[in-house]
């Protein structure tokens, strides 16, 4: 452990009892030093929301340690929580208080005087556009809204380390991006902040540094750009496969295509070097033009594709995707 | 004195949370009054004074410790199935400053009821109050009590399991236990047993405290309240300060 990172975990092991006993972390080492976002990256039950559990005390692990800018957060969780603040995946219910009401309310629970709590609010209900909701009693809010309230809860007095999980869930793209901009400011500030997600996409663009979980290991951890290096020049490529269709495909593929996807029509990825890119292309409008295939898409290979390579080697799945969620670079439908 | 400030603001956060709900429950403990006012005055037909005297005292605190034996925990086990209490937990806030808080929301939404029983019994059975100087206390010791035990019943259970024990204690609190009757009407092993709840107490110390002229406190009760009382505030804290 250094003093120099406000969130420092080492060999983080805990496993729930009872008949099933789930190792819900195995062996967790990472930190996360002031002013940088560290994306905790992972499946549904990969183990993320279990770590922050033990973050901030509601979860005792068997084994390893937690520091807090030098706080041992598993002796002492009461000192650990006044350095922490969190927005839960689940929206907090505020039923009763208005938008404002709650996050003036928790900026002074958090120590913070009621005028400065009042300029606080002020400022996020500004800069998250929240302004029109902000005095509406929260059970008439939409999620959205209800979520961007729950992310200024915790930013309202962060501590020295944030943690989000899954900040961006239902929130409108246009406020998405307002989002962003104020998770990138919490840390400029010299926060430091843990941001727990399955949008690898929009991470992507964030974060200073990827931790990725699986089964609760670390199974790949570092920045962005190293994390993709392998993939440098590769494209994706997706096709729909029209029903009962048998394709030849191109001889030029680089990685053979898999299917994913429903029952209805064949979904098919796999990936194909630049080089290869127009041929490609040709190849697939002759398909679309003779109904074979009903859509395709190439994109450069991102994060995201890279995130299910680890993923999927590790549990020996291939490279099925089930839910392809990129936006494709190029994109040609049949009419 | 920031704990006391964090309690007063959690204080202000949940009555906020349920003074939307407050119509409800004034609602609730208008019903509860007049069932165990009109509803037992049925039951028994025209009720001599002593009985008459135990229904128009036992409706206030039938309504006082329902509001903390049922409500209580029924909107606890609510908190914990939809996240609200683990995310209250997050807060740099001593825990005990969370119990204190839902204590003193759930003794002040009490309180309606309890003045709606005190009205309806001597209204519909005409008797004279001689109410003690230390009734206001009264009702604040068996109101913290009830709702004590509620929030202990809640955080050391799991939800499920609180909510069912809440619909059976109705029916006891109710029916079975001597809160509008003497305990001499009791089976022996009831009585007896009930030396040992906390529910005679709180229907002793209202009674007492609302006709002095007629009854006593016992000492043992208080005892026994006070044992109760210190009981379930350690249990709750525990609980909140559970790791799982």
């Amino acid at each position: 452990m250094t003093i120099s990172n406000t969130l420092s975990i080492a060999e983080l092991t805990k496993r729930y009892r009872g008949r099933s006993g789930v190792q819900a972390n195995d062996g967790i080492t990472f930190n996360v030093s002031p002013g940088s976002v560290v994306g905790l990256l992972g499946h549904n039950g990969a183990g993320k929301t279990t770590l922050v559990n033990q973050i901030v005390g509601l979860v005792r692990p068997d084994a390893g340690s937690i520091h807090i800018d030098g706080i041992d957060a598993i002796a002492k969780p009461n000192l650990a929580r006044q350095l922490v603040s969190i927005q839960a995946q689940a929206n907090v219910p505020i039923t009763g208080l208005t938008p404002r009401l709650a996050i003036e309310l928790v900026a002074r629970i958090r120590g913070i005087s009621k005028p400065d709590a009042r300029r606080r609010t002020q400022h996020l209900l500004d800069v998250l556009q929240l302004g029109e909701w902000a005095d509406t009693p929260s059970q008439k809010v939409s999620g959205g809204i209800a979520r961007l309230t729950s992310f200024a809860m915790t930013a309202v007095a962060p501590g020295r380390l944030v943690v989000l999980d899954e900040p961006t869930n239902d929130v409108d793209p246009v406020r998405r991006r307002l989002l962003w901009e104020q998770i990138r400011a919490l840390a400029d500030n010299g926060a430091a902040l843990l941001l727990v997600t399955h949008n690898v996409r929009e991470a992507e663009r964030v974060v200073d540094h990827l931790v990725v979980l699986e089964q609760g290991k670390v199974i790949a951890a570092g920045t962005p750009a190293s994390l993709t290096a392998h993939l440098h020049g590769a494209l994706t490529f997706e096709v729909n496969v029209s029903p009962d269709t048998t394709i030849v495909w191109p001889a030029t593929l680089e990685r053979a295509p898999h299917p994913s996807g429903g029952l209805e029509q064949v979904r098919m990825t796999g990936t194909v070097r630049p080089a290869h890119a127009a041929e490609f292309v040709h190849w697939a409008q002759a398909q679309v033009d003779g109904g074979r295939i009903e859509h395709y898409a190439l994109a450069p290979a991102s994060l995201e594709d890279a995130y299910l390579q680890f993923v999927s080697k590790n549990t020996a799945t291939a490279t099925v995707r089930k839910e392809p969620t990129f936006t494709p670079a190029l994109t040609k439908e049949r009419a | 004195m920031i704990a006391l400030r964090q309690t007063l603001l959690l204080t202000q956060w949940q009555f906020r949370r349920q003074a939307q709900a407050l119509p409800l429950l004034v609602t609730v403990q208008i019903f509860m009054a007049i069932a165990t006012v009109v509803g037992y005055g049925l039951l028994v037909g025209a009720p001599s004074p002593e009985v008459a005297l135990y229904l128009a005292t036992g409706a206030p605190t039938v309504t006082l410790i329902t509001v903390g034996l049922v409500m209580t925990p029924q909107i606890v086990a609510q908190s914990k199935t939809e996240g609200s209490f683990d995310w209250m937990r997050t807060l740099p806030v001593p825990r005990t400053a969370f119990l204190f808080s839902d204590l003193l929301v759930w003794t002040l939404l009490a309180l309606p009821g309890m003045v709606l029983g005190v009205i309806a019994g001597a209204l519909r059975f005409d008797i004279t109050l001689s109410p003690a100087p230390w009734i206001v206390a009264a009702v604040i010791v068996v109101s913290i009590t009830a709702a004590a035990v509620g929030y202990a019943m809640a955080t050391l259970l799991p939800p499920a399991v609180a909510t069912l024990l809440t619909q059976m204690l109705i029916f006891i609190v109710m029916l079975f236990s001597p809160v509008s009757y003497p305990a001499s009407r009791l089976p022996d092993w009831l009585a007896t047993a009930h030396e040992f709840l906390p529910i005679e107490p709180m229907a002793q110390l209202i009674r007492a405290g609302l006709v002095q002229n007629e009854f006593t406190m016992p000492a043992h009760s208080i005892i026994v309240l006070g044992i109760w009382c210190a009981a379930s505030i350690l249990g709750a804290v525990a609980a909140l300060r559970r790791q799982s």
